[in-house]
């Protein structure tokens, strides 16, 4: 919706401010959408969230296929019954069938690796099963492995070779949820991997399986942060809940036959369709509603200066060190990362004054880059101030886009979900028997599977194509980016005025965290001690892992020149603040790089710990929590207020033609994202934002520790005034 | 290592019984079906032992040491002189320079066969197998291809590596000072009549260093038996050198017993021949002193055979249950007559085989023509 099509004054705003937060509280009311979709037999489908993708998802829309899909699906649901129905014929009972213990199945359990066998896995449930021939279990041992990978498992060779047994089993068991029965975490073992065992070969003292390379929850060698390897079918080393599948299901098909649409007429019918038509093809967000009741609004400077204070931007002032009371907030461009020449993504730079009421005023915009196509110098700053008109108005909205690119790559794919996946890797590979697993596990479920989906479809697909940063460039920046993150000293945004009120939210639920923690580890003091081995492995991983620290790294350093080295610089310092990043902190040195993660322990066991690992450990378990929970939701909360307007903010403005370059209003398309790029944008910030599901306080699945959920239900109001809604916060990261 | 240990349940009575009954069965089929096969397959038409064919008698006697410490028994009277024929051998290759497990086995008669008590010892105080079970599978790994054998068997079976490991000879300077154990205990039932088990082995009369132990054999070097590259030894290097000290100097051999008392609750485990028995407990004791003084020629070597069965009621083989009792493997040795006896008669039929030749053809368990 452009500011001519609307006949406004770009720099108009009302003047009476309650009418004015009034109209933009009741347009955050409209916008919040519940898609009514019921549908017929006929409605499309989708089989799950791996058949997502940017451009035409595997959306089943003729009748004939879903007639077949239908039967499909009963096959399906007469094949669960039947698994149900065996499971209740032949029940596999926990006794041991085992007279006396004169055999042992040994073995050794490693981490898979590229290049010969990775590390121990420790700690695995294990049992030895065999199946009669007439399917009833006999369970015939049980054990796990030991904190070098290597398990015993005795049993009774006669019971073993009984002529009764069809067939032996060795099987893996792998937690594989948690949830909570009044109020007590009970940890669910499935069943990860089965092997037959040929029951000749069981001829008494020990039978070695020998070393079993194992993808649990293996690193990607690949990968330039620490990620986990998802298999083919996105469903390992982790599975989607059914109802977390249903609820994006239930969300995305309508905005997916929305895009499909775009798609179809833009193939065939270009120049029938229109950005305004695109955006009136998608719901309404927060400021296209704004703009119904004031128009004009959301391109002024207040609307402006507020978002980029309580926005899904929510920048991070630093003060002016030579101008009290004025602050900076800053969005970096392209820098030195590989890019293409269709994008334009200057840096930004913005001055703040604080109004009366504590929200921002915008008082300079600094563009460092190139503006057009027929700008050289990649270091050439403008300087805009209000009085610059339009130039103005169109510098805003460069500063929204670049700091929408800001917040989707760095803070939200980087900060968030790649951050939250480096906890989960090392949780679910090392923590099984210390209940510091019940605490991490709930928030860090499913960000790998998610993760593995946004390769494909956000960091390989939409963004490469919709920005100035190549996948090559995203990738590099998503690392530099992990290169700042760490659970030591970390603190969340400090509040700059009364009006600041996402950095007090963040504050007030950081404070609930830590009170969370705290008692979580008070009641389970002495088992967290007992099992402190697997506190030493997950640390271990985490720090074994983890990217250098940002820019240090051998191929991660900036460019050479003064230039390059002052903007690098500039960077870190900002992003120092940014990400609470302490420099100074004595951090692990590994392969002559120093690591972004600081260690929690370097002690296997309890008795050898340091005075500070036991608080070390708790500040990191709040940390990732902070990360996966509030941290991700506020962004993703906000992705479409703040993205779903495509000539408000985009993920990219393209350079054009004209000398002009991205200066120019919004109703010149020639810089706007291309038609394909505009129904892209919305499907994704419409999927990203509506389709959430696993809240704390709903607690779908049982799996968050109700106790949680009470800390946040007492400071509901407290949340609401700061303009959260405690039943919005997410339990994990998975959308 | 550790490992959750399985509860033990009680046996289920009529199902307990009935299921004694199907294993005692098995083992009786196993056992004389084994012998049936390696008459028929084996010892009758390549007129071959089962293993220790490479290998050389002589004669001599045997002296019990007139103070025993060992339970009175009416066989091994102090002072009791017996006439001896033994057999020494390299399982299972044709080439005394290979690694292999070395064997001396003992006839208390100078008889081809007939003797009032035999034994069969090897070098190493455990086993590559414990059962009828386990040798069966063992026999059936074995897939020996230019040396080099036993490389499944030794992946899946850790205990018969270790086996492997211990018993396993290269370069042996002489047979005469290698240790040879019976590891598989028998019955003695002394003159106290009192139950008891015991064991046998064959040291050196006089100290001499054991030389021959490999030092910490990985796993492939223990399934590469192949000789060393370069090697000087011959193929019957071994056999040379014990028929020259026989003739030079004799030989002396002390042997020995550990005697372990019986009890109605027994652990199966006191019968494993994976299990060394605590020495501090059971010592070994002194039964006598066996001097050796003239060596067979090979035809006679080669005739001589021995066989469990050769042993005094009270001093016999232990009964077995299942091819899984550890005792199955006595069991299954004593119930392998026919084995003998086929290849006895092979002789008869088609001749003497001829002496392992002093050819370069080596690393082979045939006679290498």
């Amino acid at each position: 919706m452009s500011l001519d099509s609307l006949n406004i004054d770009p720099v108009t705003t009302p003047e009476d401010p309650e009418h004015v937060r009034e109209i933009i509280d009741r347009a955050k009311r409209e916008t919040r959408i519940e898609y009514e979709y019921g549908g017929s037999f006929f409605k499309p489908r989708m089989k799950g969230i791996n058949h997502l993708e940017v451009g035409r998802s595997k959306i089943i829309a003729s009748p004939l296929t879903i007639m077949i899909e239908w039967l499909y699906l009963q096959y399906e649901h007469l094949r669960d019954a039947w698994d149900r129905f065996s499971a209740s014929l032949w029940p596999r009972h926990p006794d041991i069938w085992c007279d006396r213990v004169d055999s042992h199945l040994v073995g050794r359990t490693v981490f898979a690796g590229n290049r010969g066998d990775g590390a121990p896995i420790h700690h695995l449930h294990l049992e030895m099963w065999g199946r009669t021939w007439l399917g009833n279990w006999r369970r015939l041992s049980v054990g796990r492995s030991d904190k070098d990978g290597y398990f015993r498992l005795p049993f009774d060779v006669r019971q073993a070779r009984r002529i009764a047994l069809r067939r032996i089993y060795f099987e893996i068991h792998t937690t594989t949820r948690v949830y909570f029965h009044e109020d007590q975490p009970n940890m669910h073992f499935d069943i990860w991997r089965r092997q037959k065992v040929k029951k000749s070969d069981l001829i008494g003292m020990e039978y070695n399986l020998r070393t079993l390379r194992l993808d649990f929850w293996r690193y990607r060698e690949d990968a330039m942060t620490p990620r986990a390897m998802v298999n083919e079918n996105g469903d390992e080393p982790e599975h989607y809940s059914k109802g977390r599948v249903d609820a994006l299901m239930a969300q995305v098909i309508p905005i997916e036959l929305t895009k499909l649409k775009h798609l179809e007429q833009i193939d065939l019918a270009p120049g029938t369709l229109s950005i305004p038509e695109i955006q009136a093809d998608y719901p309404e967000n927060l400021t296209t509603c704004i703009e119904k009741y004031l128009p004009g609004y959301t391109r002024g400077d207040d609307w402006f200066g507020e978002r980029m204070m309580n926005g899904m931007n929510r920048g991070c002032f630093q003060p002016d060190p030579d101008r009290p009371g004025n602050w900076w907030i800053r969005y970096f461009g392209t820098c030195w990362y590989d890019c293409n020449e269709i994008y334009a993504l200057p840096d930004v730079a913005i001055r703040f004054t604080l109004r009366e009421n504590g929200l921002p005023k915008p008082e300079e915009i600094q563009l460092t880059g190139k503006l057009s196509r027929f700008d050289d110098d990649p270091h050439q700053t403008r300087i805009y101030t209000p009085e610059d008109e339009p130039n103005w108005t169109y510098a805003k909205r460069v500063a929204r886009v670049t700091g929408a690119f800001n917040t989707e790559v760095e803070e939200h794919f980087s900060g968030t979900h790649l951050n939250a996946e480096q906890f989960a890797v090392a949780c679910y590979r090392n923590l099984k028997l210390n209940p510091v697993a019940a605490l991490l596990m709930p928030h860090l479920k499913e960000v790998s599977l998610i993760n593995h989906a946004a390769d494909n479809t956000l960091i390989g697909g939409y963004i490469q194509s919709a920005s100035a940063l190549t996948q090559e460039g995203l990738e590099q920046r998503c690392r530099d980016i992990m290169g700042m993150q760490d659970w030591k000293g970390w603190e969340p945004m400090a509040p700059i005025s009364e009006a600041h009120t996402c950095a007090q939210a963040e504050v007030m639920f950081w404070d609930v965290v830590g009170q969370y923690v705290d008692e979580f580890f008070a009641n389970r003091e002495e088992q967290i001690k007992e099992h402190w081995f697997e506190i030493y492995t997950f640390s271990e991983d985490l720090v074994n892992h983890s990217v250098p620290v940002a820019f240090t790294g051998p191929g991660d350093t900036p460019p050479d020149g003064d230039d390059w080295a002052a903007l690098a610089k500039t960077r870190f310092d900002y992003y120092c603040q940014q990400y609470c990043f302490d420099p100074t902190l004595a951090r692990a040195e590994m392969d002559g790089t120093t690591r972004a993660i600081s260690r929690i322990t370097s002690a296997e066991s309890w008795a050898e710990a340091g005075p500070d690992d036991w608080q070390n450990l708790k500040d990191a378990c709040r940390y990732a929590i902070m990360v996966a929970t509030y941290l991700h939701t506020w962004i993703n909360e906000h992705q479409y207020d703040d993205l779903g307007e495509i000539l408000y903010a985009c993920g990219g403005l393209r350079f054009g033609d004209k000398p002009s370059g991205i200066m120019a209003p919004e109703d010149d398309y020639d810089i706007a994202p291309d038609l394909v790029r505009s129904t892209q944008m919305l499907w994704f910030t419409n999927l990203l934002s509506r389709t959430e599901y696993g809240f704390i306080t709903r607690n779908e699945e049982n799996d968050v520790n109700p106790h949680f959920a009470r800390l946040l239900e007492e400071r509901r109001d407290a949340f609401a005034a700061l303009g959260v809604d405690v039943d919005a916060i997410e339990s994990r990261t998975n959308i | 290592m550790t490992a959750t240990e399985a509860p033990t349940a009680p046996p289920r009575l009529m199902v307990y019984w009935l299921r004694r009954l199907g294993d005692k069965l098995v083992l009786i089929l196993y056992s004389r079906l084994f012998g049936l096969m390696l008459a028929l397959f084996l010892c009758f038409p390549k007129q071959q032992r089962m293993s220790h064919n490479n290998g050389i008698g002589a004669t001599g006697k045997l002296r019990i040491v007139d103070h025993p410490e060992f339970p009175a028994h009416e066989f091994f009277e102090p002072g009791k002189e017996f006439p001896v024929r033994i057999r020494h051998a390299s399982a299972t290759f044709l080439d005394d320079a290979m690694n292999c497990i070395r064997s001396l086995s003992i006839k208390l008669s100078d008889q081809q066969f007939k003797s009032p008590f035999d034994i069969e010892m090897n070098t190493g105080v455990t086993s590559l197998f414990w059962s009828a079970a386990s040798f069966l599978k063992f026999a059936s790994m074995r897939g020996e291809k230019y040396g080099v054998e036993y490389r499944e068997y030794n992946r899946r079976y850790p205990d018969g590596l270790k086996g492997s490991m211990t018993a396993g000879r290269r370069h042996a300077s002489s047979f005469h000072n290698l240790h040879y154990y019976c590891k598989t205990p028998f019955l003695f039932v002394g003159k106290d009549g009192l139950k008891r088990y015991a064991k046998y082995r064959v040291i050196p009369a006089d100290s001499e260093v054991e030389i021959g132990k490999e030092t910490d054999p990985s796993e492939w070097d223990q399934c590469n038996q192949r000789i060393l590259p370069h090697e000087t030894r011959g193929r019957n290097y071994l056999k040379y050198e014990y028929e020259d000290r026989v003739k030079r100097q004799g030989a002396r051999y002390r042997m020995q017993i550990q005697t372990h008392p019986a009890s109605e609750e027994e652990d199966p485990e006191v019968f494993n021949n994976m299990v060394v028995w605590d020495e501090d407990l059971y010592p070994w004791r002194d039964l006598g002193i066996m001097t050796i003084d003239k060596v067979l020629d090979w035809r006679e070597s080669t005739l001589t055979t021995f066989s469990v069965n050769n042993m005094p009621k009270t001093l016999g083989v232990l009964p077995a249950h299942s091819i899984f009792d550890y005792n199955s493997l006595n069991y299954m040795r004593a119930h392998s007559e026919i084995a003998r006896h086929a290849r006895v008669l092979s002789y008869k039929v088609f001749g003497m085989v001829p002496p392992i030749p002093d050819n370069d053809n080596r690393n082979v368990s045939d006679w290498g023509q």
